[in-house]
């Protein structure tokens, strides 16, 4: 009973799901789900299909075979508009406009419209970004532009946040204050997230489990030995 | 004797080169180019009478309002073509709609550049009339065709996160256009609009020949007189024109690219550009 409500509330489900490219299988999973206020890691070697996993979930990615639930809505379906906020490894920011451009990005996206400008102007206070607020993107640093788009994810109040090693490129202190930011929000709207990280030192200390992936599956994180496998 | 600067040494190639090639011109043109009866038409008409002040008599000269007239058309037709052209871009792009979106709207913008836009000055002079309306509307089709093509390969070449991002989070194909790929391509999209606009120029001289306005009218009339000492000079106004527009547009050009706000560019950087020099200084050491 309390399985099946499990199922039925997760942010995410995927059983018997088949991820790759131009029908060339990358990674099998044959059931995971990630439940509200849950904070995901996932690691791996390069080129194993983790970013192919994010891009499935956040629907840019058609998966080969299987089953895909996000937030309510069941793959080809989108879920409801605002609902998953992508952090791409490129980030995904547009260069030549401003900071406050790219924040209004995602607070437009998200609900309610009337307090999109609050919830921008608010997302770029807690990340520390006042003073670059007209500032072109483009002209930031590498770890600024990373600020700028949790921000921006941060300021469309998602449900789901996917985050494609969001925390490379920062300092220890920026880091710090960027995950705590992203930490409090998952935790205080019941959020979820699922994060794909290197590190896998700061991946445990972030997220509430870790998995590996490995020989094309999503294998849990067991033992410090395992860390050597990766 | 001392070190000739590298830069000098290209200008004074440069001038010799551009000197060979009046020489040339005039040879080929048994003298016409520098026949200064020909030159009659940089003089104020006859009638209406010149109320403009002797230093700028020239402003009623054929010569002029031909060529403003051109240039009138050109910046007419690149405004128009570009409002029409963007939403044809948008809509080709195969990064931002499915192809039963994209194939008909690249057959259409196809469709516009498959004829030169001395035919479809042909097409509206019969249309609309004779003067610059028919070659406003011929050039407003053709810069349709030609910018909608290279518009769509610059936002297929944009990067994808943006894209990718944008869409997760749920923005419409709209919002999509107007906050991500505009911002995102507008240096190219500027870049390739100046360049459209030096490019009507050239063409709105052509198109005057059929009657749909500009300094192409005049160009006409006196080769039909077989005054051709008038047309020579005609044609080099064009040209000084024409050379003038590539500089500006070369400049214009130079502020749209991503480094243009660390490296404001100069005159001197568009007549000679840098890199160019340094390689030859590269070559030389």
């Amino acid at each position: 009973m309390n399985q099946t409500r499990k199922a039925v509330s997760a942010a995410v489900r995927l059983s018997n799901l088949e991820v790759g490219f131009q029908g060339q299988t990358l990674l099998h999973i044959e059931d995971f789900h990630v439940n509200p206020g849950e904070v995901l890691a996932i690691t791996g070697p390069s080129g194993i299909g983790k970013t192919s996993l994010l891009k499935t979930i956040a629907g840019l990615l058609r998966p080969i075979s299987g089953y895909v639930q996000v937030c309510g809505a069941t793959i080809p379906n989108r879920p409801e508009r605002g609902s998953i906020g992508y952090i791409p490894q490129k980030l995904g920011l547009v260069r030549h406009s401003s900071v406050w451009a790219n924040v209004m990005l995602g607070s437009r996206a998200g609900n309610p419209r009337s307090s999109s400008r609050a919830r921008a102007t608010s997302a770029i206070e807690d990340l520390g970004l006042i003073e670059k607020k007209n500032e072109p993107v483009k002209r930031l640093s590498g770890g600024q532009q990373r600020r700028v788009a949790t921000a921006r994810t941060l300021a469309q109040r998602p449900r789901l946040i996917l985050a494609d090693e969001f925390l490379s490129e920062l300092d220890d202190e920026t880091s710090e204050r960027v995950v705590k930011s992203v930490l409090n929000y998952v935790r205080e709207n019941d959020a979820a997230m699922i994060l794909v990280e290197h590190d896998i030192s700061r991946a445990r200390e972030i997220s509430d489990r870790l998995l590996v992936i490995d020989d094309g599956r999503l294998n849990p994180f067991i033992t410090d030995t395992s860390i050597m496998e990766v | 004797m001392a070190k000739i600067d590298s830069e000098l040494r290209e200008l004074l190639i440069s001038v010799t080169f551009l000197l060979f090639s009046f020489w040339i011109i005039l040879k080929l043109t048994s003298g016409a180019v520098w026949d200064w009866n020909g030159w009659s038409v940089i003089e104020p008409q006859s009638y209406p009478p010149c109320e403009a002040n002797r230093f700028l008599q020239f402003t009623c000269s054929t010569a002029w309002i031909g060529m403003i007239e051109t240039i009138k058309i050109a910046i007419l037709a690149t405004f128009f073509g570009m409002i029409l052209s963007l939403p044809m871009g948008l809509l080709s792009s195969r990064n931002l709609f499915p192809q039963y979106i994209t194939y008909p709207s690249r057959a259409l913008v196809s469709a516009c550049r498959s004829l030169p836009s001395l035919i479809w000055a042909i097409i509206f002079v019969i249309l609309v009339g004779l003067g610059p309306t028919a070659g406003i509307m011929a050039m407003t089709i053709y810069t349709v065709g030609y910018l909608g093509k290279m518009q769509y390969e610059a936002i297929e070449g944009m990067n994808s996160a943006p894209l990718e991002a944008a869409n997760a989070m749920g923005l419409t194909k709209a919002e999509v256009s107007l906050w991500v790929v505009i911002p995102e391509t507008a240096n190219h999209l500027i870049a390739q609009m100046i360049f459209m606009f030096e490019y009507n120029v050239r063409s709105g001289t052509v198109i005057g020949i059929v009657g749909a306005g500009g300094i192409g009218y005049y160009i006409n009339l006196y080769l039909k007189f077989l005054q051709y000492e008038k047309v020579g000079a005609y044609l080099f106004i064009i040209f000084m024109v024409v050379m003038l527009i590539d500089l500006v547009s070369i400049y214009l050009r130079s502020f749209f690219t991503d480094e243009s706000e660390n490296n404001k560019p100069t005159w001197k950087g568009v007549l000679f550009p840098k890199n160019y020099v340094k390689t030859t200084h590269l070559i030389e050491n």
